[in-house]
């Protein structure tokens, strides 16, 4: 049960759902009366050339396969000026972006500028307005011997021997003089790790100090991974829907945790997702053995 | 209807004021052997087919005018024992009853009189039997009294492996449960697998779900009143006892024979010491401790102090730990002013509290929390006249409420934070008539008088929209100082009963109450957890309120071997505490822009049969209930199931006394499914996450509760000469192995070692269950 980066409140819901650790618990098929289709909308501006706004469809809860991308919306960015910026469906025909818009070449966004959404699908306007915020600095990444004990399984999973299994460390400082809230990511050779599928990593400032040292991310890593870490500025909002929805996948139904509900998000007419806006941090390390 | 209460009162005063001289007999009952008082026998007056019951302490006083009487005194399980008294002048006559039989060991004592289901003005209250508990089959082999609370009519479990239940349609937080007076917060060992109530210890304990009387307040569903014993005053006893998980020890006896005793029990899980010896570092370990002294200065004056101290630790290597407890403390003083007037003056001190430390070298910190009150009150029963009796009193409580700090360990990357403590000043005044207006028709009638003060030192945030919980603004601060009333809520409770006798073994009850509740429970989820906080009704929070209507049927049959009820009720609730949905009830310092209040209403049929006497003896009760809540901004303000409906319950519980070396016990329960949110759709979003849509709060039922326990006791002939008795317990949990439903969460398809099977866009539903068969066996010691 190692610590890893983790929002403070999470400590509590770890220790709740890891109660039912003792238990077991079995597939169960549920009789499920399927709502209508609903729009979903995840929309990412920063301040660098990451912005796109995907539409999508809910769908039953026994489906799978990709979600079903709408690709006839009217999808427009405006920024605080009032140059509206129109994003275009897949321009590059990239199998898979189905119901992905991109920005025109040259767009970024710019730190404390407002930007407002408007995506128009099947006949229905959903709105959103965002702030762009300043994100803080990552500091450094170093690397260090993976803190496990010997014979943890973590060995087995990597198919490495103790003393070649690695973990990054994360350097920053957090601003005390304003409010900030975060997302991170982490990426080995570009794919994105996280410790379990349902894993966000996300904070508020709150409850942190000025020095964020010796935070290990999340997984482990072999010599020579490329290890990138993405730390992104969020609004409030952003922040009450990552913990919405962690809250959402990772609780027990409403036994110790609260009842299921669908997260708070910034969209209008009902639509699901959220339109984010994040300023954009990123440090690199290749791992190198520090013993050598 | 209150001016008709009033003027009933006033007539019940008269009749005493205009009454010739009398004389006042008193005294307590107590058992012979071991000097215990006896609570609740009924005392009777022959030549008038009226009594009294004997108090909470044992005491009784029934004042009649000169003449000859004959009074016998009847408690089950133990011989009635009757006395001629010529009453020329007021008599003090202390009486001890002898245990029915002396063939068996130990007898099933109800600590009821055998008419009393029937005669017993008092509805909606069921006792719980410890010697029954004893017998009963038990998780890993510990005896428990909120497992057989939660098979009571009325009653329904939060689940298994928890202590939480809920009562009459109120949620867990609405149960006030006292030790010897004290209130605990969390009765839960291990997250709620046992209740922190060691049953060596138990005397007596009663559930009242309705017709509250007026002395109690504070919950809105019910009052688990648990009395320990005083311990034996006559010779020194011990026990003890080993099971699978625990291990407890009780010792008793005189400090002065005859007038003062002492009782001392500990009980300590034991699989940590194992772990420890293995090597392995994630330790959980519980104890308590009861001790309790009382001391008869004469027979005027007696005093007892109680304390009880438990605590749970868990502990996860170097990476975190956590420990709750509870520890209260009583101090009673048991005067008689005259031969009529009663009193009891309590000092009572209860704490809370919870911790959780991170020890990550980088993520370190401490978090603790707690809730600390102290009480004083003074109760007076006034034994007016066989007709009449008074209880009246004042209680006053203050709460502090501290509800969270975070203090970091040196390398930490989180700093320290203190949520603002809140303190609560509770006043109630209280009066209670009991009022025999005929042979037939009793009436009890009363209110309490609760007067709630929020004080300071504090601070309340005045916020743009006190309900906006995404980005609240706040526009102004309050400040209070230091015991500053920062809000006062004055309510008045009214509480009445009614109960007429059919003939002699039949009778019909009636009865009202208001209750209200100013400390509550900051939970979200079905079931509470030990860091769980409570916050007192303040600026934001108002009083919850209830009222229920309850009637019942009550009939005794085969000369009393058994007993009949039938209850109904129907129970509204105002300003029930909620929370928001997605609500963060963690460390927020705007947790104010979290509740939601609303109403909620629940009604139900218990029927109730029991046997007390014979060889063979239990219950069968069934409920038929339902509850719902409707709170503005939960489930977009729709009415939704309660958390704890369930619309049929059926339990079961039975001990056979095979002979004198076997006692058999079984359990039998069956519950419809809780119910839960599903949903009704998903969609995928960022990086691979799949959330579930959700439309309906508790629109899907699990599939029903059913399971079976058995349990044998085998007492080995005692072997002559020897001093010791043991006795062995085997029990079987869930017999038949049933999976019964816990809770119920999706996540995307995954593989046991948690492993995503497929593209990872699949999700499915699992059903948790707890606990499969489980054999124990416990083994006794007693000395």
């Amino acid at each position: 049960m190692k610590v890893k980066m983790k929002y403070i409140k999470h400590f509590l819901f770890t220790l709740a759902i890891g109660l039912i650790l003792i238990s077991c618990d079995e597939v169960i098929n549920l009789d499920i009366d399927d709502s209508e289709e609903q729009v979903v909308i995840e929309g990412l501006i920063t301040n660098s050339d990451l912005n796109f706004i995907k539409v999508s469809r809910s769908r039953a809860f026994y489906a799978s396969g990709p979600a079903e991308g709408i690709e006839d919306a009217t999808v427009v960015v405006t920024d605080q000026n009032g140059t509206e910026f129109v994003f275009s469906h897949n321009p590059d025909n990239v199998e898979g972006f189905e119901g992905v818009y991109l920005a025109p070449p040259g767009f970024t966004g710019v730190i404390d500028h407002t930007y407002s959404m408007s995506v128009i699908a099947e006949g229905v306007e959903y709105n959103a307005q965002e702030k762009l915020l300043p994100v803080t600095s990552i500091d450094s990444l170093t690397v260090e011997y993976a803190d496990l004990d010997p014979g943890d399984e973590e060995f087995e999973d990597f198919g490495v021997e103790e003393g070649e299994l690695f973990e990054v460390i994360f350097f920053a400082q957090e601003p005390q003089d304003r409010v900030d809230h975060y997302l991170f990511k982490f990426y080995r050779n570009d794919s994105l790790v996280k410790d379990f599928p349902e894993d966000i990593y996300f904070s508020e400032d709150e409850f942190l100090g000025e020095e964020i040292d010796d935070l290990p991310i999340a997984s482990y890593y072999l010599e020579n991974d490329t290890v990138r870490v993405e730390m992104y500025s969020i609004t409030r909002e952003a922040f009450v829907f990552y913990a919405d929805l962690f809250n959402l996948i990772n609780g027990d139904g409403g036994m110790f945790s609260p009842p299921p509900a669908n997260p708070r998000n910034n969209l209008s007419n009902g639509a699901l997702g959220y339109f984010q806006v994040s300023a954009i941090d990123t440090e690199t390390i290749i791992v190198k053995d520090p013993g050598d | 209807m209150r001016k008709a209460l009033i003027l009933i009162m006033l007539l019940g005063l008269a009749s005493m004021i205009y009454a010739q001289e009398k004389f006042t007999i008193n005294g307590y009952v107590k058992d012979a052997q071991n000097g215990e008082e006896l609570i609740g026998v009924t005392v009777l007056v022959q030549e008038l087919r009226n009594g009294v019951i004997s108090n909470p302490y044992g005491f009784y006083s029934i004042t009649l005018e000169p003449g000859e009487y004959t009074i016998s005194y009847s408690f089950i399980g133990y011989r009635t024992l009757t006395r001629k008294v010529v009453l020329d002048k007021d008599v003090v006559l202390n009486i001890e009853l002898n245990e029915e039989t002396t063939l068996l060991d130990e007898v099933v004592v109800t600590g009821e009189s055998p008419e009393k289901n029937v005669v017993d003005i008092q509805m909606s209250v069921n006792e719980i039997d410890i010697r029954q508990v004893k017998k009963l089959p038990a998780l890993f082999g510990e005896p428990d009294i909120i497992k057989t609370v939660q098979l009571l009519p009325g009653v329904i479990s939060a689940g298994e492996g928890t202590s939480s239940f809920f009562v009459r349609g109120g949620s867990a937080d609405q149960n006030l449960i006292l030790i010897d007076e004290a209130p605990v917060y969390d009765p839960s060992h291990l997250f709620g697998l046992f209740s922190v109530f060691n049953s060596d210890i138990i005397k007596d304990s009663e559930l009242y779900k309705g017709g509250i009387p007026s002395r109690f307040g504070g919950r809105l569903s019910s009052i688990l009143d648990i009395r320990t014993r005083d311990g034996n005053n006559q010779e020194f006893e011990g026990d003890a006892g080993i099971g699978l998980l625990a291990t407890g020890i009780a010792l008793e006896g005189p400090l002065k024979k005859g007038s003062s005793s002492y009782i001392f029990s500990a009980r300590r899980s034991y699989v940590d010491l194992f772990a420890r010896a293995a090597d392995n570092d994630n330790l959980v370990h519980f104890y308590d401790v009861n001790a309790k002294v009382n001391w008869r200065a004469n027979n005027k004056n007696r005093f007892f102090l109680a304390l009880y101290a438990g605590r749970d630790n868990f502990s996860f290597g170097d990476d975190f730990g956590f420990d709750w407890g509870n520890r209260t403390a009583t101090f009673r003083w048991n005067h008689l002013f005259n031969d009529k007037l009663f009193s009891n003056t309590s000092l009572i001190a209860s704490n809370f509290d919870y911790g959780l430390e991170s020890r990550d070298p980088s993520q370190g910190f401490f978090w603790d929390s707690s809730i600390e009150e102290f009480s004083f009150k003074q109760d007076l029963n006034y034994f007016i006249s066989p007709q009449f009796e008074l209880d009246f009193g004042y209680h006053v409580t203050y709460r502090k409420f501290a509800p969270g700090n975070i203090r970091p360990t040196p390398e930490s990357i989180f700093k320290g934070k203190d949520l603002a403590k809140e303190f609560a000043l509770d006043h109630a005044i209280y009066v209670g008539a009991q009022h025999r207006i005929s042979d037939k028709l009793t009436m009890t009638y009363g209110a309490r008088l609760s007067i709630f003060q929020s004080i300071g030192e504090g601070k309340v945030f005045l916020y743009e929209d006190p309900q906006d919980n995404i980005n609240p603004v706040r526009t102004d601060s309050l400040f209070f100082d230091s015991f500053e009333s920062i809000k006062n809520y004055v309510n008045i409770e009214p509480r009445l009963a009614m109960r007429y006798i059919l003939n002699p073994t039949s009778s019909v009850k009636l009865s009202y109450n208001r209750m209200v509740q100013n400390t509550h429970l900051i939970s979200s989820g079905t079931v509470p957890v030990p860091f769980n906080t409570w916050a007192p009704s303040s600026y934001y929070l108002k009083p919850q309120k209830a009222d229920q209507f309850a009637i019942g049927y009550f009939r005794n049959f085969d000369d009393n071997n058994y007993e009949f009820s039938v209850e109904a009720y129907y129970k509204t609730f105002n300003n029930v505490t909620d929370f928001a949905d997605n609500a963060q009830i963690f460390f927020n310092e705007d947790i104010a822009t979290e509740y939601r209040q609303g109403e909620a209403e629940a009604y139900g049929l218990e029927f109730l049969l029991k046997k007390n006497k014979g060889d063979l003896s239990g219950f069968v009760s069934y409920t038929w209930s339902k509850a719902t809540r409707t709170v503005p901004g939960v489930n977009l303000s729709r009415t939704f199931d309660a958390n704890h409906d369930r619309r049929h319950n059926f339990n079961a519980i039975a001990t056979y006394d095979f002979n004198d070396k076997w006692t058999f016990g079984a359990t039998f329960t069956y519950g419809t499914g809780k119910p839960t949110t599903i949903p009704s759709g998903s969609y995928q979003w960022g990086d691979g996450y799949i959330a579930d849509i959700i439309t309906d709060r508790n629109g899907y039922r699990l599939p029903a509760f059913h399971r079976l326990d058995l349990s044998a006791t085998l007492r080995p002939r005692k072997n002559q000469g020897k001093k010791w008795e043991t006795s062995w317990v085997f029990a079987l949990y869930n017999a038949y192995s049933r999976k019964n439903p816990f809770a119920l969460f999706t996540q995307v398809t995954q593989n046991r070692d948690g492993d995503i099977i497929g593209d990872g866009t699949q999700k499915e539903a699992k059903m948790i269950y707890l606990f499969p068969i489980l054999p124990s066996i416990t083994y006794n010691i007693k000395f």
